[in-house]
């Protein structure tokens, strides 16, 4: 019967320009008053080319300005290794994890102990690091991620257990940002630091009188490689479509005989060890200080509610438009305005799209 | 000994004490469906033979595992399947996802036996495998919820109102796709608001009001009792 029923129709939804015309029609019904994608986004490079323009008038040469475009574009590469473990975060456990930025902090900070404990090997091509910097980074991101899985054991688990608001899961998330910040105060110090201090970084010249640090292009790269790898994970591996299901519909994953328990550890340990791996490069790229990871959650954040909370493509997206737009603006506004430019975009784009440019629903 | 034993089980959540000493069976290859009014408390024991909601007294047996306390997780292990009434399906993953993750349970192994077993009950399917569940119409919906609750080779089905909010034609479609599941040696216990037509093709039936049992019997013999037609068949 139910071959039979509808051959018709049947013939109709198969075609690929019926699929998408259905796709369309979905999307407008469920946004409402909400514009495109394509027209935020439209928007959005509007207003990166005003700023661009901005500060050409304030008297940055262009060839600078397509550098610090560069810059916000390697800058977006970290923030998105944070964002997407924030965003996943919010996708399987649905709640804003306040503490992530800890987790960028914490992975510079052991990368930098594993550098003054391993041997220095010579520079790595134009690079300013050595092989123990890369073996110190893996070593950090699993060593951050085996912390997040214990935070979880100790103090979300047992809140979720009690199935306590989502509300006060965020403030105890709140609560070990502080704590996990005092640790590094304890261990390391208030001061900054470098992985190399002294060691000179000098810039490429390339094409168009770009200059760009070739460490900044390894930070890029290794967001991208990293991006592309979870987002294989996703889509193709059992326990990738696992963290999907559960963070679409929970109680359906238990129905389904998915262990959550075992998805929310996967989803600790990969957050966590993109973050780390996030603040590795972002200390590569500036510095090391204590604040670091919370001075960079607030673009963190702009950048995950703009690309639509729970998806990592929006993330990356959107951490790459936020990072671009502080090097910009920082042409013709004092730098540390950076958080606020930040803010204004994700503002400017909740405005004209509330769920954010790649929200599922 | 019956595949399912259900005996005496009282729960209910918080203060609310839902079901009072509900006592039922469901023999291998049998298909079983349990009507009652609104609030009766049939998607509560569903949920409490599943073990998502934990019984305060009496016991359940599950092919003779005490399975009283056990979590959804290691029931459907054991081969019992559940296809809740909504939200049954990952509307973010495609088909074919969801067909794998009502697999999950069996680890990396082939499923590719699995997904033509359920392709081959439900045709359309596999025609819409690359498609978002959350893109389907409510039948198919319901298609997929089931489909994905086959994938563990289940001895035992569970369907809460699988004809509920559909048209008159899919309902018929519904339930003749139960049948066929039945025929290839699942038992089904299913809760229904078509109750003529879920009584019509059970073997057996359970009448469930304000918590507790009131009537047991063949499908024929319930749909014959001027009793239980008066009262919960409108007439």
């Amino acid at each position: 019967m139910i071959d039979s029923a509808q051959p018709a129709a049947d013939k109709n939804m198969l075609t690929g320009a019926a699929d998408a015309g259905g796709a369309e029609a979905v999307d407008a019904r469920d946004s409402g008053g909400a514009r495109s994608s394509r027209f935020v986004g439209g928007v959005l490079l509007l207003v990166l080319a005003g700023m661009w323009v901005a500060g050409w008038l304030a008297g940055t040469s262009a060839e600078d300005m397509l550098s610090l475009t560069a810059w916000g574009v390697m800058l977006g590469g970290i923030i998105a290794l944070g964002g997407i473990g924030l965003t996943l975060c919010y996708g399987v456990l649905k709640f804003p994890n306040f503490a992530h930025g800890e987790f960028l902090t914490l992975g510079a900070y052991v990368t930098y102990g594993m550098v003054l404990v391993l041997p220095q090997s010579n520079p790595i091509w134009r690079f300013s690091f050595g092989w123990e910097l890369v073996v110190g980074l893996l070593l950090a991101a699993a060593v951050t991620a085996i912390v997040a899985i214990v935070i979880d054991r100790l103090l979300y688990r047992p809140l979720r257990r009690h199935q306590s608001p989502l509300v006060l899961l965020a403030m105890a998330s709140l609560g070990m940002e502080f704590l996990l910040r005092g640790v590094v105060y304890l261990i390391w110090g208030s001061d900054f630091h470098f992985y190399y201090s002294g060691r000179s970084n000098p810039a490429l010249y390339l094409p168009f009188g770009l200059r760009i640090q070739a460490d900044q292009f390894f930070v890029f790269a290794l967001a991208l490689i990293l991006v592309a790898l979870l987002y294989w994970m996703l889509t193709r591996t059992r326990i990738g479509k696992a963290m999907r299901a559960t963070a679409d519909n929970p109680d359906l994953a238990q129905v389904r005989g998915i262990n959550t328990e075992q998805v929310i550890a996967w989803t600790w340990s990969i957050g966590a060890g993109l973050a780390a791996i996030g603040g590795v490069m972002y200390g590569l790229a500036s510095q090391m200080r204590p604040d670091m990871g919370f001075v960079l959650l607030l673009p963190l954040f702009a950048a995950v509610i703009m690309g639509g909370i729970g998806s990592a493509w929006g993330a990356l997206v959107g951490s790459i438009i936020i990072g671009v737009a502080m090097q910009l603006t920082s042409a013709f506004l004092n730098p540390a305005y950076g958080p606020a430019v930040a803010f204004v975009l994700m503002v400017l784009v909740l405005l004209m799209r509330p769920q954010g440019l790649f929200a599922q629903r | 000994m019956p595949l399912l034993q259900v005996d005496a089980v009282t729960a209910g959540y918080g203060d609310t004490e839902i079901l009072r000493a509900v006592s039922l069976r469901v023999e291998a290859d049998e298909v079983v469906s349990i009507i009652g009014p609104n609030g009766a408390g049939k998607s509560t024991l569903m949920k409490t033979i599943f073990g998502l909601l934990h019984p305060r007294q009496g016991s359940i047996a599950f092919d003779g595992h005490d399975i009283t306390h056990e979590a959804p997780h290691r029931i459907v292990r054991l081969g019992m399947c559940y296809v809740p009434q909504v939200a049954n399906v990952f509307t973010t993953l495609t088909v074919e996802e969801n067909l794998e993750m009502g697999a999950f349970p069996m680890g990396k192994v082939d499923l590719s036996d699995n997904k033509e077993r359920v392709y081959a009950m439900f045709p359309k399917l596999r025609q819409r495998r690359r498609q978002l569940a959350g893109k389907m119409s409510g039948g198919e919906r319901q298609m997929v919820a089931m489909g994905s609750a086959l994938m563990m080779n289940p001895r035992l089905l569970l369907l809460d109102e699988p004809t509920a909010a559909l048209s008159p034609k899919l309902v018929d479609e519904i339930f003749e796709r139960i049948a066929r599941i039945n025929e290839s040696g699942v038992g089904i216990l299913m809760v229904e608001q078509n109750a003529r037509q879920s009584l019509g093709m059970a073997h057996r039936g359970y009448v469930l009001a304000n918590g507790e049992n009131r009537h047991e019997g063949t499908g024929r013999d319930l749909l014959d009792d001027p009793n239980v037609g008066r009262l919960y068949l409108g007439g």
